[in-house]
């Protein structure tokens, strides 16, 4: 009798003890929920400006961005998905370079600025400090191609003055100065390797700026010469591993050290075509395998998250648009990536590289300001050539330019007349 | 002989008085050491660019030692220059080409200017700003385009411009825009493209009200200076052009067209270039004077500025060879029976109005939900607009950044 009471005493306790932990056990999504409430996402790319040039001409009033359904990207969508920053690319097309490139950059720049003041749900800001503060949707400015700069350091300045934080060194075009990793969709500038000398003054204009290096669309030597220089972090906006698919707008391993020692980061990329290599199956899993394989490498604290969306066309099955994002952290803590190493993912690994990016800055000097000559080689016909310029004079008018050849006509008449006369 | 002895004491006599001339020397130098002058228009950033590629860092590029331009800080400072706009002039040739750039990088050179001097130089955005700098004997610099060309038809440029402190623009410089006459339509050089304005350069004025950045006519044609003081709901400037009734060459400003700069409490900031102060390559201070006296007469004492446009031309009168001499030109003013009040309002008073003004005009456009156009757009519904983004001049002056209204 006294076995058998004790026995149902023990199966009471374990029952007990059963319904409180299962209570307690949270599903790895709610934990990923969590995990993103208080860790929002600082993502390092989306194209939504693009997209908003080319369906509405950039203005701003046709369009209500809380709602709008053409793209991944809107902003009840980056709420659900827990982005708490965003850079907002102001990319250009590489059929620009050396026409109106500088033009365009500027428009959308200022398409950027317009749209982070009209909604209450976002905020501009320009610095780490900017960021963390921020209880809103942080809007932050990245310039996707040196071509935007047109061979300028000046025009470099007052991109940074306009707030912009980061500039991918080139989009799939060579600029004269930087090489990048397309090989074959444009014709520029060919025979340019890596980062030319001039291209190292971009590179340490923008460390004396606080500018992020951004290696994202550039060839491994481009990466490579900018990480030897580079006196601060650099990043990789929108890039993922060579390694699961050796695409070439992915990093390959002995860069992806370099990246650690430089105490950089790479925001892995959700393009399906640069995750899986032309693998039917595209999921979260795909992607997951990118930031196992980083992690291995480099650390996970050299990771964060550069989604690409409305930059690209195809995405995971369950990672469609922006609000999708805890999908993917969900898998990552199925994976056994712990608390610490996500939140790193999520938004401090990207915060501790501003940082010191900032600190950079902070240390350096005015004289140091960067007043290279614009190259020569960039000389062509869409551009004023000074050295052989003939300021337009100024004529003076009114009653002189009539006396004049007046007064010439008298002359000239009445020799005439003495001479026929003598 | 007593002949003799009245040569020597009246000699004598005229060396130990002040001579009249000199008292309004005085004069004019106590003024200005408490209202020094605004000048509208100078292209020393032009001169940088030819002569140093905006190279601030080289040694000859010394602005405390440079010697060969009409403008340097020892001569600014003995002129009592506390306000100067600096011109981010880009050619005409740079129209449809790299003007936007080119213009960008103006900009960045007056900015490092302002950087590298900052014991002389405080680069300001507004009328508030001004006056600081007059506080702590600094010259306010500001930045003016010069020519729509700059722009390149993007009202997204002129914001851009905006933000990175630009405050005039020169509607045109010596060449038509898409949407703007110049005023060598006046003289028959060129055709009229649009009779002074055409609907998109309206767009372009009334989205400078809105921003704040003063309307600037010097350069344009008659029609266009008609429409837009017509259009306008601030006043405008013309910062360094003359009076063309005295002399008829079509960069100045007809009497009628004083008239409504007279009715708008507009501005003419005198020009001291001798082609355009007598029509003649030489010309003297007293010439200069005339113009002032003219437009005082026609338009109204707070109609009158200065704009010398020294380092934007090669021949100035005699008397005024560079910016040291304004308290020379106040002095001839002074002779010419101007009050220390009439002085004050043409060395600077006007042109502080005249951009209060222009900022009281964008903050109520702004608070009664204008929105600002979009590129390809038109006027449209209320909605938020950005008022003056953080005037930022890559170190770290940045001002600070306010917000206007809702969505």
């Amino acid at each position: 009798m006294e076995m058998k009471r004790n026995t149902t005493k023990l199966l009471w306790l374990l029952m007990f003890s059963d319904i409180v932990l299962f209570s307690y056990e949270k599903s790895l999504r709610e934990q990923a929920i969590e995990l993103m409430q208080d860790a929002r996402l600082i993502d390092g790319h989306n194209d939504l400006v693009l997209r908003l040039r080319i369906f509405y001409q950039n203005r701003l009033s046709a369009v209500n961005l809380r709602e709008l359904n053409k793209t991944h990207t809107n902003l009840a969508k980056l709420q659900a998905g827990f982005v708490g920053a965003q850079f907002w690319s102001v990319y250009v097309l590489c059929s620009a370079q050396n026409k109106d490139a500088v033009r365009l950059t500027l428009e959308q720049i200022d398409v950027v600025k317009r749209m982070c003041n009209s909604y209450k749900e976002l905020e501009f800001v320009t610095t780490s400090q900017g960021i963390s503060d921020s209880r809103r949707i942080a809007c932050l400015i990245g310039i996707e191609g040196g071509h935007s700069i047109d061979s300028s350091l000046a025009t470099l300045r007052m991109y940074y003055d306009l707030g912009v934080r980061y500039m991918s060194l080139t989009h799939s075009c060579n600029t004269p100065w930087s090489e990048s990793s397309s090989k074959g969709m444009h014709n520029f500038y060919p025979n340019v390797n890596g980062l030319t000398a001039f291209g190292q003054e971009v590179v340490k204009e923008m460390n004396r700026l606080g500018m992020l290096v951004d290696l994202s669309h550039t060839s491994d030597m481009t990466a490579k010469a900018a990480l030897s220089i580079s006196k601060a972090p650099v990043i990789f906006s929108h890039s993922s591993a060579f390694s699961i698919c050796n695409h070439s707008r992915n990093v390959p391993n002995d860069i992806l050290q370099k990246l650690k020692k430089n105490k950089g980061i790479i925001m892995v990329t959700f393009n399906a075509d640069v995750l899986a290599c032309g693998r039917k199956v595209v999921n979260v899993s795909t992607l997951a395998d990118h930031f196992d394989h980083i992690k291995k490498i480099a650390g996970s604290e050299s990771i964060g998250i550069g989604g690409d969306y409305d930059g690209v066309e195809r995405f995971p099955e369950g990672l469609e648009d922006v609000s999708k994002y805890p999908s993917l952290i969900e898998e990552l803590l199925r994976r056994g990536w712990n608390e610490t190493e996500l939140k790193g993912v999520l938004r401090e690994n990207f915060l501790r590289v501003f940082r010191e990016v900032e600190n950079v800055r902070n240390l350096s000097k005015l004289m140091d300001v960067g007043e290279s000559e614009t190259l020569q080689e960039v000389q062509n016909s869409c551009r004023l050539d000074l050295r052989n310029h003939q300021p337009q004079k100024v004529r003076s008018f009114g009653f002189s330019s009539v006396t004049q050849p007046l007064s010439l006509t008298f002359v000239t008449v009445s020799h005439l007349i003495l001479y026929y006369e003598s | 002989m007593p002949g003799r002895s009245v040569v020597v004491l009246a000699l004598a006599l005229r060396l130990l008085l002040p001579s009249a001339g000199q008292q309004h020397r005085e004069e004019a130098e106590r003024i200005m050491t408490t209202t020094p002058v605004i000048d509208g228009h100078n292209d020393l950033p032009w001169q940088l660019l030819k002569r140093f590629n905006n190279q601030l860092g080289l040694p000859e590029a010394n602005l405390l030692l440079l010697n060969d331009t009409h403008t340097n800080i020892p001569k600014l400072r003995s002129g009592h220059v506390g306000g100067q706009f600096w011109s981010v002039y880009v050619p005409c040739d740079t129209q449809n080409k790299d003007a936007v750039k080119r213009t960008l990088e103006q900009i960045d050179v007056v900015h490092r200017m302002c950087e590298l001097y900052p014991d002389t130089f405080a680069c300001v955005g507004d009328s508030d700003g001004i006056r600081q700098a007059f506080q702590s004997n600094k010259v306010a610099s500001l930045i003016g385009v010069e020519g729509g060309h700059s722009i390149d038809s993007s009202l997204g440029v002129l914001r851009t411009f905006y933000r990175l402190g630009v405050r005039y623009m020169t509607l045109t410089h010596s060449c038509n825009t898409p949407w703007a006459d110049n005023w060598l339509v006046d003289t028959g050089d060129e055709p009229a493209l649009h009779h002074g304005l055409s609907s998109f350069g309206k767009t372009v004025l009334e989205e400078m009200n809105r921003l704040g950045m003063i309307v600037d006519l010097a350069h344009v044609s008659v029609e266009t200076m008609k429409a837009a003081l017509n259009i306008s709901k601030a006043p405008v400037i013309f910062s360094h052009s003359s009076a063309y009734s005295l002399c008829q060459h079509r960069r100045n400003v007809p009497d009628e067209v004083l008239r409504m700069v007279a009715s708008t409490g507009s501005l003419v900031m005198v020009n001291f270039y001798n082609e355009y102060v007598t029509c003649r390559d030489t010309a003297t201070l007293t010439d200069v004077a005339d113009h002032m006296d003219h437009v005082k007469k026609v338009a109204g004492v707070q109609s009158v500025g200065f704009g010398g446009d020294y380092d934007g031309v090669s021949r100035l009168p005699t008397g005024l060879e560079d910016v040291s001499t304004y308290p020379a030109l106040v002095a001839e003013l002074l002779a010419r029976n101007w009050t220390e009040e009439e002085l004050k309002a043409a060395l600077a008073e006007n042109l502080i109005r005249v951009f209060k003004k222009v900022e009281e005009v964008s903050t109520a456009r702004r608070s009664l939900g204008h929105t600002e156009h979009g590129d390809m757009g038109t006027h449209r519904t209320r909605g938020h607009i950005e008022h003056g983004d953080t005037y930022s001049m890559g170190t770290h002056r940045a001002r600070g950044h306010i917000e206007h209204g809702d969505t």
